[in-house]
């Protein structure tokens, strides 16, 4: 069971994360992602976790709920 | 000297927490009579068994919170007297008159939870002044402060609260911690709003039995509401839970007219009939008569525009969206109909999208006010406008 979760104190609408997962954020109308909110198989993982690296901000994370 | 404002209030039915106002600690006691010493297990019990549900606007079980501390090593008991709610009033009352028992329902379960510290964030001179005074008066064995805290609307949000408390800025953190878990100084703590503990100081006292005799059965009791806004009478007023809406419209000679439960953060009622005023609808108790002389949607637009100064500006989503919003209402207002489709666009991207619940309540409160008044929507959008002016019943931005 694990989810993407933003700490929106955090996210600055870099956008990088949705360049990285296109199925699962996209950006809105001011640059800050909007998430599905779909459960990140195993198989999409190693993508997850490369996007919540690539971050600059530090504002991504996997929650497991 | 500092001249104390009389709160104005009024009761129907029997008064629990109005009872016995401006009393020193003897009288409290006369009128009240003396704290039970109860267990940990004991308030579980009572709070389960009337069903008591925080009185700050969550509406959350205080049974489930209590159960959610650990067994041992709770930090702190938190009252949070921020009421930041701008038409909230029954707090400060309760702080400035009845200080007594907001003190008897924190100390009484600080002392259950065997927690040495009892922590109360105040943000204006005569709550603290009536605390630090009632405080003199007794002698409870606990480490009790007092605590001024900034009385912006997003500050009362209980772990900004606990932020300020420990020091720092009075914003909501990016985590979502429960502070039953990681509260105070990451510690335990169980944080409630000033009513919930002057409750608790009333349920300890007169048990589960005695505490059902009026209200509603699934949730018996007495609340407190603050009325204001059209009304001839506007103030705070106890009544038993679930009383008609309508009743207390009435009783404080409210003008006919739509009307905003809950507050800033609440819900526009379609109409009032048949409404009855219980959790978690009626929140923190804030009830807002429009009337029928003012521009709905004028009012409406001057209160998203302070909702929106008050976002503590940290979370992208929550500042752009209000800013758009505030701009979206007040296009629509001057009849631009892309005024009304991006304030519908908007609306649901702004649910969700920040570290505390503000943006969500100012979703809701906005979505409502577009259903409630469509009709002067239309007018509006039409380009003839209402022909009312804007009195600013409601408050808000000026
Ligand atoms: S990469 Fe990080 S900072 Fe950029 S939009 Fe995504 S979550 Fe926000
Ligand atoms: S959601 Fe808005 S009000 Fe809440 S912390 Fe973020 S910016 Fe502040």
């Amino acid at each position: 069971m694990n989810k993407l979760e933003i700490d929106w104190t955090r996210c600055d609408g870099h956008g990088l994360c949705a360049g990285l997962m296109p199925d699962d954020v996209l950006l809105d109308e001011w640059g800050f992602p909007v998430l599905r909110g779909r459960e990140i198989t195993a198989g999409e993982l190693p993508d997850a976790r490369r996007a919540i690296l690539a971050c600059p901000a530090l504002a991504l994370r996997l929650s497991s709920r | 000297m500092t001249t104390i404002e009389r709160e104005r209030h009024r009761v129907i039915g029997e008064a629990r927490l109005l009872a016995g106002l401006d009393q020193d600690l003897q009288q409290h006691l006369l009128t009240h009579g003396p704290l039970p010493e109860l267990t940990r297990e004991d308030y579980v019990q009572l709070c389960e068994a009337v069903g008591l549900r925080g009185r700050g606007g969550a509406a959350f079980p205080v049974a489930v919170k209590l159960q959610d501390l650990p067994a041992r090593g709770v930090e702190a008991v938190v009252v949070n007297g921020s009421e930041s709610e701008p038409a909230s009033r029954k707090d400060r009352l309760l702080l400035t008159r009845a200080p007594h028992l907001v003190l008897d329902g924190a100390v009484g379960l600080a002392h259950a939870l065997r927690a040495p510290h009892v922590l109360i964030a105040v943000h204006d001179t005569a709550a603290a002044t009536s605390l630090r005074e009632a405080l003199m008066e007794r002698d409870d064995q606990l480490a009790i402060e007092v605590r001024d805290t900034p009385g912006r609307f997003v500050a009362g949000e209980a772990r900004a609260v606990l932020s300020a408390l420990e020091g720092g800025t009075a914003v909501p953190p990016g985590r979502r911690v429960l502070p039953t878990r990681r509260g105070y100084h990451r510690r335990p703590t169980f944080l409630s709003n000033v009513e919930t503990f002057a409750q608790l100081a009333v349920l300890a006292r007169l048990g589960s039995r005695g505490f059902s005799s009026t209200g509603l059965i699934s949730e018996p009791g007495t609340q407190l509401l603050t009325i204001d806004g059209a009304v001839q009478r506007p103030g705070v007023i106890e009544t038993p839970t679930g009383v008609p809406l309508n009743t207390v419209l009435q009783y404080a000679g409210a003008e006919p007219g739509p009307v905003l439960l809950g507050g800033y953060h609440g819900r526009w009622l379609p109409r009032t009939d048949g409404v009855m005023l219980q959790r978690p609808e009626v929140s923190a108790g804030i009830i807002l008569a429009l009337g029928s002389g003012t521009c709905p949607l004028g009012e409406v637009t001057r209160v998203a525009e302070w909702l929106r100064s008050q976002s503590a500006g940290q979370c992208g989503p929550c500042v752009f969206g209000l800013a758009s919003l505030v701009d979206d209402f007040a296009r629509l207002t001057i009849g631009d109909p892309q005024g009304w489709h991006d304030a519908h666009r908007h609306l649901g991207l702004v649910p969700g999208r920040g570290a505390c619940a503000h943006p969500d309540g100012v979703a809701r409160f906005l979505t409502s006010a577009l259903e409630v008044f469509d009709d002067d929507v239309q007018l509006h959008l039409s380009g003839q406008g209402c022909g009312r002016p804007v009195l600013g019943v409601l408050g808000g931005a000026r």
